[in-house]
């Protein structure tokens, strides 16, 4: 049975986190100080001291995910303990500060904390349910292995629309020519992948050629891009042979078009699954230099 | 025109040769049909796919013939015009434009793109988002650079060099207002600003010194030298004073704070103190102790503090039932009948704190008035003023003698009579009036100060004298302060009815003692941690800066001229 960061070694790191959370709720509720919690108490002092380790600490779950040689603890354990320690985190501020917030550079600490704790919980979602969307997606083939059939897939359809029209062929090598996958980040996090944009894209061409009044007295099924107008050209005029290379190329577009979809899902897929990190890891410097200034800062003006 | 044309073959690994050829035309053009001057093998090209025009200067003008269109510099286009050294790719073919050799307009080189380098082309554009403009490390530095820069070095600067601070400290986001980590109490709003006011040195701790800058008049709590308590001379200002928690959270009113040292206190300060140990005022303070009014031999007020028990007398010199006066029937004065309440005769000080002094002439005078004389009903003496009172009655009777027309029987006929002005008396009825006169005062002075007026309230004694007898009326002290060591405002009292504490409407001496004690507080008020009271710590009714004799700066300066090294580790 696979074991997931969220159940490493029996939840070690959630009894680990609760058991935290409960030692300080109680300290808390039993210190009550005057006039009210707050960071400077020897109870704030405490939290403040565990929360900022904590933070540092689980700072270097960066550089110890990429330090493959180390020994100290495995990943899995470490992301473990990063997440349910990370989320602990969060009731510890508060408490450190006695839910006090201002416009200071100590808020601005709780707020990035904040942030870089909520965008680490969408890497745990998106940890815990793209990669299964990801592997029904690609049905077994690696991405590789569906680019490269597309691939083929693309030679076959211009040795097939060869043989029918030199317009069908242009058609279809713009296509192949338009079909990307990934580009921009936009383009990669989108939905609609770029085949069918090419399509579009051909199609506004040839509208455009026709507006122009370039081909008026060419018939209007030749222009159309679209699998249906290969059809209704196939049965407007074509000799039985090409009838037949028609629908080899029907089916050769068809089956690349849903390939091509499933590789723009597959990188939709992953980037979506590592967008979040782009937030976290900017942030949690913002957040260690603010953290860092709070601690200097509440000496250097003791 | 002419065109140069070379094309580049690959014949196996590494092997690259080249074949040229010259065109003489106008436009050349690129496919896949046997008709193209650059003919081409590969399926993505068209029969005829694109035609190549020179335009002169360098320029050549490509137009698609095919909607597939031509790449160059990797976007696709239908018709555009290239200088050299632009990338024209198509049906897997590069055109390279060359400088035109000698004899020739333009000059082309094609050369067939890798397999893979066509892929690349093609399709394989990005697709992770590190290949992408993202990136997590720039804007991580970036982030941190900027936060540290303006949330701690900025500021930092500001504290360090004066001269920057009417920049730096009036930007919102550099400011140091942006450390504050709490409002700073009202009082202090006025330098606000000035961090360093207080905060004198980097990681140094805020200093007595800097509080006692302003603060050093404030009374002292009690004596180092003389109770020798380590804490007294350690405990810092910001032990109980913690600015920045908002603008009226500066004094902590923490009742541990003093019952941390009132503990125990006279075997600590070896028996420096009497004070009894406190803690909560609800279920560990000893009983109150009152300031019981006394007089020591020369007179002078000397009240003595003694614990409030029930058995506990009033010692104030007047004699006063306060029941009769506070009759709800009224009492029958010269002008009828008239009802008293406490605040007849009781008013708080302004500021609602104390009572006034019960005032003779104001509240009592009218019922009881000082009048001598039925002849002469109008006529009173002063009140308080033993001299001038008998001053007064001699002159009095004096004059009425010499006057005449004192319709009294017992007086001499002369001074009975009433006589014409100019009628002189004879010397013998001069003498026998005097005499009268001085009878009659002396007679008149006694039945006020014995029978019916200043006995009424006083205790009055006939002293004797080398001089004659004197009147001596013991002094009285009605209202003042009875608590020397707490403080008991009226005013925060006044929702309350003055019989619920002072049981006056049911006193019928004034020797009863109607100051109540804990227990009557405790009715209201519990300690600190009171559920269903008033919660109310030891500075509700106490000081802790109430030295009468010593203040804080007294103690700064002392500590400093003693021992100013040692005083300054332990600060």
């Amino acid at each position: 049975m696979h074991d997931s960061f969220l159940t490493y070694a029996n939840k070690r790191y959630l009894w680990v986190a609760l058991v935290l959370l409960l030692g300080s709720i109680v300290a808390y509720i039993w210190h009550d100080p005057s006039p009210h919690p707050n960071g400077g108490t020897w109870l704030g002092y405490t939290l403040g001291t565990i929360g900022a380790l904590l933070i540092y600490w689980l700072t270097t779950f960066g550089l110890r995910k990429r330090s493959y040689a180390s020994n100290l603890g495995s990943v899995g354990g470490w992301l473990s303990a990063h997440v349910y320690l990370g989320t602990a985190l969060l009731l510890i501020a508060l408490l450190h500060s006695g839910f006090q917030f201002s416009w200071n550079v100590h808020t601005l600490a709780f707020v990035l904390m904040t942030l870089v704790i909520v965008s680490g919980f969408v890497g745990v979602f998106t940890y815990l349910r793209y990669p299964a969307l990801m592997t029904r997606n690609r049905e077994n083939a690696s991405r590789q292995t569906m680019i490269e059939e597309i691939a083929s897939l693309d030679q076959q359809s211009l040795q097939l629309a060869d043989g029918i029209d030199a317009r069908l062929h242009a058609i279809v090598a713009r296509s192949i020519e338009n079909t990307r996958f990934g580009g921009g980040v936009l383009g990669m996090l989108r939905t609609n992948d770029a085949s069918e944009q090419a399509l579009k894209q051909v199609r506004d061409a040839l509208e455009k050629r026709e507006k122009a009044g370039q081909s008026g007295a060419e018939p209007r099924t030749q222009e159309m891009p679209t699998m249906y107008a290969m059809v209704d050209f196939l049965a407007a005029k074509a000799t039985d042979v090409q009838a037949e290379t028609m629908r080899k190329l029907v089916d050769s577009l068809s089956r690349k078009k849903a390939l091509a979809s499933r590789v723009s899902r597959d990188i939709q897929l992953q980037s979506l699954m590592e967008l979040w990190l782009y937030i976290h890891v900017p942030l949690t410097f913002a957040l260690l230099a603010a953290l860092t200034a709070h601690i200097i800062v509440v000496f250097f003006y003791w | 025109m002419r065109w140069f044309v070379r094309r580049i073959t690959r014949k196996g690994k590494g092997n690259v040769g080249y074949q040229d050829f010259a065109f003489d035309g106008d436009t050349l053009t690129v496919g896949r049909g046997t008709d193209q001057v650059i003919a081409l093998t590969d399926l993505r090209s068209a029969l005829a796919h694109a035609t190549l025009t020179a335009l002169g200067g360098g320029k050549v003008r490509i137009e698609s013939q095919v909607i597939t269109g031509v790449r160059i510099d990797g976007r696709s286009e239908r018709n555009a015009i290239v200088k050299r050294g632009s990338l024209i790719e198509l049906g897997g073919v590069r055109l390279k434009l060359l400088d035109a050799p000698k004899g020739f307009d333009a000059a082309v080189e094609v050369s067939p793109l890798e397999s893979t380098e066509a892929r690349v082309a093609s399709q394989a554009l990005n697709t992770t988002l590190a290949d992408t403009w993202l990136s997590k490390r720039r804007p991580a530095w970036f982030l941190f650079a900027v936060v540290a820069l303006l949330f701690l070095l900025l500021p930092m600067f500001a504290h360090f060099v004066p001269q920057t601070r009417p920049v730096i400290d009036i930007i919102p986001l550099t400011s140091r207002m942006t450390w504050q980590s709490g409002e700073l109490a009202r009082a202090h709003h006025t330098f606000g600003d000035r961090c360093e006011a207080c905060h004198e040195k980097p990681f140094q701790p805020v200093r007595d010194e800097a509080c006692g800058a302003c603060h050093g008049a404030i009374a002292a709590h009690a004596d180092p030298r003389r109770f020798n308590l380590p804490e007294l001379g350690n405990t810092r200002c910001a032990h109980c004073h913690r600015d920045h928690n908002g603008a009226d959270k500066l004094i902590d009113a923490q009742q541990t704070l003093c019952s941390n040292c009132h503990q125990d206190l006279q075997a600590r300060s070896r028996n420096a103190t009497k004070l009894i140990n406190a803690a909560d005022f609800g279920t560990a303070h000893p009983p109150l102790k009152v300031n019981l009014p006394g007089w020591n031999a020369e007179g002078r007020f000397t009240p003595t503090r003694v614990e409030l028990k029930p058995t506990l007398r009033e010692s104030s010199g007047l004699k006063f039932p306060h029941a009769l006066h506070l009759d709800t029937g009224g009492l029958r004065g010269p002008e009828g009948l008239r009802a008293l309440a406490c605040g007849s005769c009781h008013v708080a000080e302004p500021g609602g704190g104390r009572m006034l002094p019960v005032d003779f002439e104001t509240m009592c005078q009218s019922c009881h008035r000082l009048d001598f004389d039925v002849l002469a009903p109008d006529r009173q003496v002063v009140h308080a003023k033993i001299p001038e009172i008998l001053a007064m009655l001699d002159e009095y009777y004096a004059g009425r003698a010499l006057a005449g027309g004192y319709e009294d029987a017992r007086a001499p006929m002369f001074v009975q009579q009433r006589r014409r002005p100019g009628q002189p008396l004879t010397a013998a009825q001069t003498i026998e009036a005097r005499t009268w006169a001085r009878d009659r005062a002396s007679e008149i002075g006694e039945s006020l100060f014995t029978g019916r007026a200043c006995n009424v309230c006083h205790t009055v004694t006939r002293q004797e004298g080398d001089a004659g007898d004197q009147w001596r009326v013991d002094p009285v002290r009605v209202a003042g302060s009875w608590f020397a060591k707490a403080m008991f405002p009226h005013a925060g009292h006044s929702t309350m009815d003055c019989v619920e504490c002072h049981a006056a409407n049911t006193s019928k001496t004034s020797t009863d003692l109607l100051i109540p004690g804990i227990d009557n507080c405790r009715q209201c008020h519990g300690g600190e941690a009171a559920t269903k009271r008033v919660e109310s710590t030891c500075i509700t009714c106490h000081r802790y800066h109430d030295s009468p004799y010593q203040l804080m700066g007294d103690l700064q300066r002392a500590a400093r001229s003693a021992a100013p090294t040692a005083h300054d580790k332990t600060q």
